[in-house]
């Protein structure tokens, strides 16, 4: 006779095997992190940032054999870098994020480098470009997948040299990126010899008002204006220009390498000069498969141009914990470990400060109404001529 | 420098002078008539400004093209617009705090202001970014030299004018203007006059205001921009202006508004980092002219002295 | 009169007690918690027991154990204050926003002292809180000066400028005050932006505190419990809160605090009397500034970052509204004030963009419906044990 207590006991069983199979299936939950400029005037960087990381981290949730689950979470760093410090100290210091993929913008990395190595928090840049930033200091947590704006100006002020200008103007912002740019763009154009600067204008990261310095300008009569800084005072800059008549090349970094910018001037922006280290996203290695996953997932917005090194420096940290495990210390050491690793953006080695080497720089020109690269494009085959060029 | 580029700097000079004296021209109305010293008024420009932007957009969406019927239009619709808004905050946020302390009334515009300011922000679609602005004016230009004289300058500074002496005007030669006076000097009489005291208060502030949209349209169409915290900063220069100038006296703001463009022109010209000092050159100047002369330049016809 | 009311005698310790319990233990939950959810469902909770209290006169005990008790209360907050930072000995992000609380306190009681005792304007906290920051930031990269000592040095300059710009207009009326402090505000941001010396737009990082050799920037070990750096902060925060509400309450109760109350209440009737206006609006403003000006050098040391975007004219309008919010001159209502307004945005995410706008309307609500804030100030206290 089954007795009523059997019953009870194998009812009892049963859930609990079915309890501890489910809990026993159930990842361990992992964190890690996001921290981008999510709002004001490049933001359309920071959301395809956020999107394409988000991509790794779907990716990875969906695959069968990974070992945790992921979770990220995300923070604004507003490109302020005050903000940037806050948002760093807040990730940091929970205990619970492992590591995290940070910083689009220089000004904002910077300030929050100290951070990060105070908490021990294992970081990879994915779009910041200001070399300080690894390099100032020796700190083990701090890596970065994208390349330094040494090799921009490089080509850039190569490019501009070989195309005959002899006068260059530099606008630069006060941040410590547009005082990098200023630094790097004089000393490659002073090695090359051949053009040179007839001014220097810092500006404030959000200033309006730019006719005080374009005036000056004006009396200097350069043939190109070089800029290094974000876009929302590139495209301010460029339309003031046209409202003071000044006919000069403008010469921007990747800075201005967004949507936006062409957005923001429409028929302005013609002709105006751009450089991004880095193959453009559709060339990169990954590139195609990259670009498929991130479709799929209907965004509002594109990777704009940084997206792909977000997702691999995403990526980047998702394998390194599955391969040591949650453990900051452990990831920071691994990380110190990393040689040729493929990845979508091609091969990625660290050097003894983090960084990366990218190899290739893209020139651009934007030719209506996009950024075309420069050696495609009507302007480097002589068919259209840029302001001044002969 | 030659006199193609002075002639530059003095146009720039008189284009910002003539914005600041428009903001600065509404905050004597205000003080002038209640007492009181409305900080929303630069934000007001704002949301005036991206009343006109929503106008425009909505413009396009219709068909319209034709820029002259657009700029008639979206001018129209951003005074209107902000006129209503300044008699709706005389109405419900100044008036009843008449008989509280002044300070009451200061930090109830202050917060006005942030609210209106972050409302644009969070509320207009993108509204955290720059949104350019659509170039209604002939663009074409003049150049004498280094001097590009644009028409859209000129006709801006033109009409800015006409609408300066169209309020000298209406305050001198009017009836309304009378009574908005009559207000001003002494309350309790106007109304004993037969003065409608409210009605006064309320067309002042929808004057005042619409100003302001016209101050924020002029600014859209100068620098091609605008972003929501453009108000913040004139409303801060304006008002300075109109203390410098001496509050309640209209031709005090419009002096104060051309001076102290003048002084962020000189401060440009004569000091090595341009655009960054002129700022700080101006407040400061503002701070010294304060401490000789608090009451402004142009004396309050009354003072309390104990 | 005064001393016959033994037998309705002394408020009851109790009702104090019992608030700050209950606030505590409210507040180690609400900091704690991580979801949004969980979040939002405390703070509904919150407001319907405070709501509820009102509606049952609760809050009338309580009042009166604050107003006769205050030194008891006062040492019985700060055991909760202790007590909440042991709960969270290991959390770094909790102990800085408690942190930030205790130090904005401070801030806003200087502010206190400026506007509800004497009644003059400074939109400008923000910038004195900044030079305070920015001062133990040069210093401690710098110099090799003691710490402890680079915060009075903080506050001195702070003081000292604050006292610069308000000579030449105090012969005016209170609203030109104002603007020279509006000016100030804006004038220092855009100061410290275009001036490299200072660090511009990038800010400078700040060494921390070393005090005796002991640096703050370690978290303690002992044994197995590993105790988060910022205990080292809490201790001096700490003791500069006590400092700073003591002598608050010491001043409002002194015959300067009658002077700078009668100050503010009518100038003309303070001047016939024989007051001399001038010195006394210098001298709050230099005490309020002093304080802000300490409470910022900590600030910076903390934070272990200074830049010009953390001191503007919008920081000094939260400053302002704190004070707003919580109750002109009372000294309890800004704490609370200065809880409200820093741990509800850092908790409810959702309504972090919306911080700034959210904050306006509170004040325009309070202006409108409740001028004298959340908490206001009780009616001044002549006599020891006297009960209106």
């Amino acid at each position: 006779m089954i007795r009523t207590s059997n019953i009870a006991a194998v009812a009892l069983a049963t859930a609990m095997l079915a309890l501890g199979a489910v809990t026993a299936d159930a990842k361990q939950k992992v964190k890690v992190g996001f921290i981008g400029p999510l709002t004001g005037g490049v933001s359309v960087n920071g959301i395809g940032g956020r999107n394409s990381a988000d991509v790794a981290v779907k990716l990875r949730n969906a695959d069968p054999k990974a070992k945790y689950e992921y979770e990220m979470t995300v923070l604004d760093d507003e490109c302020k870098p005050n903000v940037a410090v806050q948002v760093a100290t807040k990730m940091a210091a929970d205990k619970d994020v492992i590591a995290a993929a940070t910083h689009y913008c220089s000004a904002a990395a910077i300030a929050a480098v100290d951070v990060y190595h105070k908490f021990g928090l294992p970081v990879i840049v994915w779009g910041a470009v200001l070399p300080d930033i690894t390099y100032r200091n020796k700190y083990a947590e701090v890596h970065r997948v994208n390349g330094t704006m040494i090799n921009q100006n490089d080509t850039n002020a190569e490019l501009i040299s070989s195309l005959g200008f002899k006068t260059v103007a530099v606008i630069h912002d006060t941040t410590d990126y547009g005082k990098g740019h200023n630094e790097y763009f004089s000393k490659a154009l002073a090695k090359i010899g051949k053009a040179k600067i007839v001014g220097t204008f810092g500006v404030t990261a959000d200033q309006q008002d730019f006719t005080a310095e374009l005036t000056k300008i004006k009396e200097l009569k350069p043939d190109v204006i070089y800029f290094g800084g974000l876009t929302p005072i590139g495209v301010r800059i460029r339309s003031q220009m046209d409202k003071l008549g000044i006919k000069a090349v403008f010469d921007g970094t990747s800075g201005i390498v967004s949507d936006a910018y062409i957005q923001g001037l429409g028929p302005l922006a013609e002709g105006t000069l751009a450089f991004r280290e880095g193959a453009p996203t559709a060339k990169l290695p990954g590139g195609k498969f990259f670009m498929e996953k991130y479709n799929e997932q209907k965004y509002d917005n594109p990777p704009e141009a940084y997206g792909a090194f977000a997702y691999a420096a995403m990526n980047l940290i998702l394998d390194t914990i599955e391969n040591v495990g949650p453990d900051r210390k452990k990831v920071v050491a691994a990380l110190g470990n990393v040689k040729d690793r493929d990845s979508i953006v091609g091969k990625i080695s660290f050097d003894d400060h983090g960084q990366n080497t990218v190899a290739v720089i893209t020139k651009y020109v934007v030719q209506d109404g996009k950024f075309v690269e420069w050696q495609d494009s009507e302007y480097a085959s002589g068919k259209r001529k840029l302001p001044g060029q002969k | 420098m030659d006199a193609g580029l002075l002639a530059q700097y003095v146009m720039n000079g008189l284009m910002l002078g003539m914005m600041y004296a428009l903001v600065a021209v509404g905050f004597t109305l205000f003080f002038g008539v209640l007492d009181v010293i409305q900080f929303s008024h630069g934000d007001v420009l704002t949301v005036g400004a991206f009343a006109a932007l929503a106008g425009f957009v909505g413009l396009n969406a219709l068909g319209v093209s034709s820029p002259w019927l657009e700029l008639a239009i979206i001018l129209t619709l951003a005074v209107a617009a902000m006129a209503l808004l300044g008699a709706l905050i005389a109405r419900y946020l100044v008036m009843p705090l008449r008989s509280a302390p002044p300070l009451n009334t200061l930090l109830i515009t202050l917060m006005l202001g942030t609210v209106l300011r972050e409302g644009v922000r969070l509320f207009y679609p993108q509204g955290a970014n720059p949104k350019p602005f659509p170039a209604l004016l002939p663009r074409s230009s003049f150049v004498f030299g280094d001097f590009n004289l644009r028409l859209d300058n000129v006709l801006m500074l033109a009409t800015g004018v006409l609408v300066i002496v169209g309020l000298q005007f209406l305050l001198n030669r009017t009836k309304l203007g009378l009574a908005i006076r009559a207000v001003a000097q002494d309350e309790e009489t106007a109304r004993t006059m037969g003065i409608n005291f409210t009605a006064i208060v309320l067309i002042t502030f929808a004057l005042g205001s619409g100003l302001a949209a016209y101050a924020g349209v002029m600014n859209g169409l100068y620098y091609n921009e605008i972003n929501f915290g453009m108000g913040l900063y004139l409303g801060v220069i304006g008002f300075s202006a109109a203390i410098i100038g001496g509050l309640g006296s209209i031709y005090g703001a419009i002096l104060g508004g051309f001076l102290f463009a003048g002084l962020q022109t000189i401060g440009t010209v004569m000091l090595p980092f341009a655009s960054a000092y002129k700022d700080v050159f101006a407040f400061a100047v503002v701070i010294a002219i304060m401490a000789w002369r608090p009451t402004g330049l142009i004396r309050e016809k009354i003072s309390e002295r104990v | 009169m005064a001393g016959n009311n033994s037998n309705a005698a002394r408020a009851g310790l109790w009702p104090g007690f019992a608030a700050i319990a209950l606030t505590t233990c409210y507040l180690a939950v609400l900091l704690a918690a991580e979801e949004q959810n969980v979040i939002i469902a405390l703070l509904v909770l919150g407001i319907v027991i405070v709501v509820g209290a009102a509606w049952f006169g609760l809050f009338e005990g309580v009042n009166r154990s604050f107003a006769e008790r205050e030194d008891a209360m006062g040492i019985f907050a700060i055991v909760a204050l202790v007590a909440l930072a042991a709960v969270f000995h290991e959390a770094h992000f909790v102990l800085l926003l408690v942190l930030t609380v205790m130090l904005y306190s401070v801030a806003t009681l200087g502010l206190n002292i400026q506007f509800g005792y004497a009644g003059v304007l400074n939109f400008a906290g923000a910038s004195f809180f900044g030079i305070g920051a920015y001062t133990s930031a040069v210093l401690n990269t710098h110099t090799a000066v003691p710490h402890l000592i680079v915060l009075l040095i903080g506050g001195l300059l702070a003081a000292l400028i604050g006292s610069l710009l308000l000579l030449p207009v105090l012969r005016t009326r209170g609203h030109y005050a104002a603007v020279v402090t509006i000016a100030f505000a804006l004038l220092f941001k855009t100061f410290l932006e275009v001036n490299d010396v200072l660090g511009g737009p990038q800010g400078m990082q700040v060494p921390s505190m070393k005090v005796f050799g002991w640096s703050f920037n370690d978290n303690i070990d002992i044994g197995d419990i590993t105790l988060s750096f910022y205990l080292n902060y809490f201790v001096v925060s700490l003791l500069l809160l006590i400092a700073a509400f003591a002598l608050v309450r010491r001043l409002e109760r002194s015959w300067i605090g009658l002077n700078l109350d009668a100050l503010r209440l009518d100038e003309t009737a303070a001047s016939c009397f024989g007051l001399n206006i001038a010195r006394w609006k210098i001298t709050a403003f230099l005490i309020g500034n002093f304080l802000i000006g300490i409470a910022g050098a900590l600030f910076g040391m903390v934070g272990g970052f200074v830049g010009p975007n953390n001191y503007t004219f919008a920081d000094s309008l939260i400053l302002v509204s704190i004070l707003l919010l919580g109750g002109i001159g009372n000294p309890w209502g800004l704490v609370v004030a200065t809880f409200i307004v820093v741990v509800v945005p850092e908790k409810l995410q959702t309504i972090q963009e919306y911080r700034f706008l959210l904050y306006a309307v509170m004040v325009i609500a309070v202006l409108l419906f409740r001028p004298e804030g959340l908490l206001p100030r009780p009616v001044r206290r002549y006599f020891p044990g006297w009960r209106p």
